[in-house]
């Protein structure tokens, strides 16, 4: 077989454009590298300047989502042994930015199976059971009953040890006699802390200012220290949930000559974190 | 003749070499043979002493390097949400009426957050007073219409929204609801609260509410007690912190 004319003229033609195209490929991919080293030096330097947390991929690859959220897309995966920059965490994702610059988020299930840079593996709370038992800050919102008022609370707490922790509450009543506010600092000892259902007991003082309603002769707003005991219990709903319903005895002191006794009741959903 | 004592010569010569004493070449034989055995033994000994040092525990060689402290660095959580809006709030019977609100939110996963609002209105003029005249029922304190509510959210409908071809922006709709108090006619009182939101982030940390609440509580202000529905509607911007 011959080759025909055409055949060489087309083959010539093949290898032109061959040519121009493998001159075409590596000047892009030499771009393409130049650009990507740029962007690895800058991610690099970026992360030495912001001090962030490097975390080596230990499981075949991590997934990057688009978002912190189960629905969102994935759009990348990081292999093995490559690492990424732990940016932040929004509740149970943290957003990290691989050797290329690029970031999404990743979700802590994932991330904790990676590495620290000494092979060590990468820890951190969870919001679980064991959260439950041992975590550093707690709030909560609630309602109940303040002396046959209805009474509306929000507080927060800070944990010195799994036990013992000090708690801020502030509250609003609204009575018929009398409305009024009231801030409250103390400490509370959860007993067994492990429990899903675990009793406590609390200990404080705070102020109360009550404003009588306009309806009562001589109306007059009053500011008033008070002190309490209580004792209550934690229940673990799930995740970094729970519920927490306690009774507190309060005592009064008034400018009068008896000081006054209040009981108080609350329900309050909280999480700890 | 001359072979024989040739012979002779070379006898005697190779006696005295072998006899006398400072030959070397001799010496050394002697001397290497010596030195070899005394090798072997020594090898023997350091074998048997070795033999002996492996029930011992092995010497350990103290690298003279530091350990590299690896200080893992924190991590930033960003759990908050802290903004303000603008809107309008229906308060019945008096009309409805421009709003500024405050909202301070806490995500506690990736469903469920806290979140507290806190907001100041000012009540128009009923109808009432407005066929009337100069009637007026409340006194400019009076109409001032301040409310706050801790409640308790649900991330409904997690998504994206798509703004041309090229720009996504994570978004999400919302179900909350609560309980606070709301100040006003000279009455505070106690509110249940629930709504509905949308929300739309341009950046991680920012974001953009539009949110519709009912604010629903009890009053006798015009004589007659009733449970009133305060419906709010707010546009608001956020910051993730």
């Amino acid at each position: 077989m011959e080759p025909s004319i055409t055949t060489t003229r087309s083959r010539q033609l093949r290898r032109t454009s061959l040519a121009l195209a493998l001159v075409f490929a590596c000047s892009l991919s030499a771009t393409v590298l130049a650009k990507e080293t740029e962007a690895e030096k800058a991610a690099k330097e970026q992360a030495a300047q912001e001090k962030l947390l490097q975390v080596f991929v230990s499981e075949p690859y991590l997934e990057l989502s688009t978002g912190p959220g189960r629905g969102y897309p994935v759009f990348r995966v990081v292999e093995r042994d490559a690492s990424v920059d732990v940016l932040y965490r929004r509740t149970d994702w943290f957003k990290v930015r691989d050797e290329h610059g690029i970031e999404g988020w990743a979700r802590a299930r994932d991330m904790r199976r990676t590495k620290l840079a000494d092979g060590s593996p990468f820890v951190f709370n969870l919001g679980d059971r064991d959260g439950f038992t041992s975590h550093d800050w707690e709030i909560g919102i609630g309602g109940g009953d303040y002396g046959g008022a209805h009474m509306i609370n929000a507080y927060g707490a800070y944990s010195l040890t799994d036990n013992m922790k000090i708690e801020v509450t502030i509250s609003q009543y609204l009575g018929n006699a009398s409305n009024g506010y009231k801030a409250e600092a103390g400490l509370t000892h959860v007993i067994v802390p492990e429990w899903r259902i675990s009793p406590f007991l609390e200990l404080g003082t705070g102020v109360v200012w009550v404003k009588p309603n306009a309806t009562i002769v001589l109306p007059e707003d009053r500011t008033d220290q008070t002190a309490y005991v209580g004792a209550g219990v934690r229940y673990y709903l799930t995740r970094r949930f729970f519920v927490r319903a306690d009774y507190r005895w309060h005592t009064i002191f008034t400018s009068r000559d008896d000081n006054e006794e209040l009981e108080e009741w609350k329900v309050l959903i909280a999480c700890f974190f | 003749m001359e072979s024989p004592n040739r012979l002779l010569l070379l006898a005697a010569t190779l006696f005295a070499a072998l006899t006398l004493t400072g030959c070397q070449t001799i010496k050394g034989w002697f001397g290497k043979d010596d030195a070899e055995q005394q090798q072997t033994e020594s090898q023997a000994a350091a074998e048997e002493e070795a033999e002996e040092a492996d029930t011992t525990p092995p010497r350990v060689i103290e690298p003279n390097v530091a350990r590299r402290k690896i200080k893992t660095p924190k991590i930033d959580n960003e759990n908050w949400e802290l903004g303000a809006g603008f809107g309008f709030v229906s308060i019945e019977d008096f009309g409805t009426n421009p709003t500024y609100a405050g909202q301070i939110t806490y995500h506690v996963t990736e469903d469920f957050f806290f979140r507290g609002d806190l907001g100041q209105s000012t009540a128009g003029r009923t109808s009432f007073e407005t066929l009337n005249g100069d009637v007026e029922l409340l006194t400019g304190d009076e109409r001032r219409f301040t409310y706050y509510s801790l409640s308790l959210g649900y991330n409904f409908l997690p998504g994206e929204v798509f703004l041309g071809r090229d720009t996504a922006m994570n978004s999400g709709f919302y179900v909350m609801g609560g309980i606070g108090s709301v100040k006003f006619a000279g009455d505070t009182r106690l509110t249940l609260n629930f709504g509905a939101g949308f929300r739309v982030l341009p950046t991680d940390w920012l974001a953009i509410h539009l949110g519709v609440q009912d604010r629903v509580f009890n009053t006798d202000l015009l004589g007659e007690k009733k449970v009133t529905n305060n419906i709010e509607m707010l546009l608001s911007t956020t910051v993730f912190f």
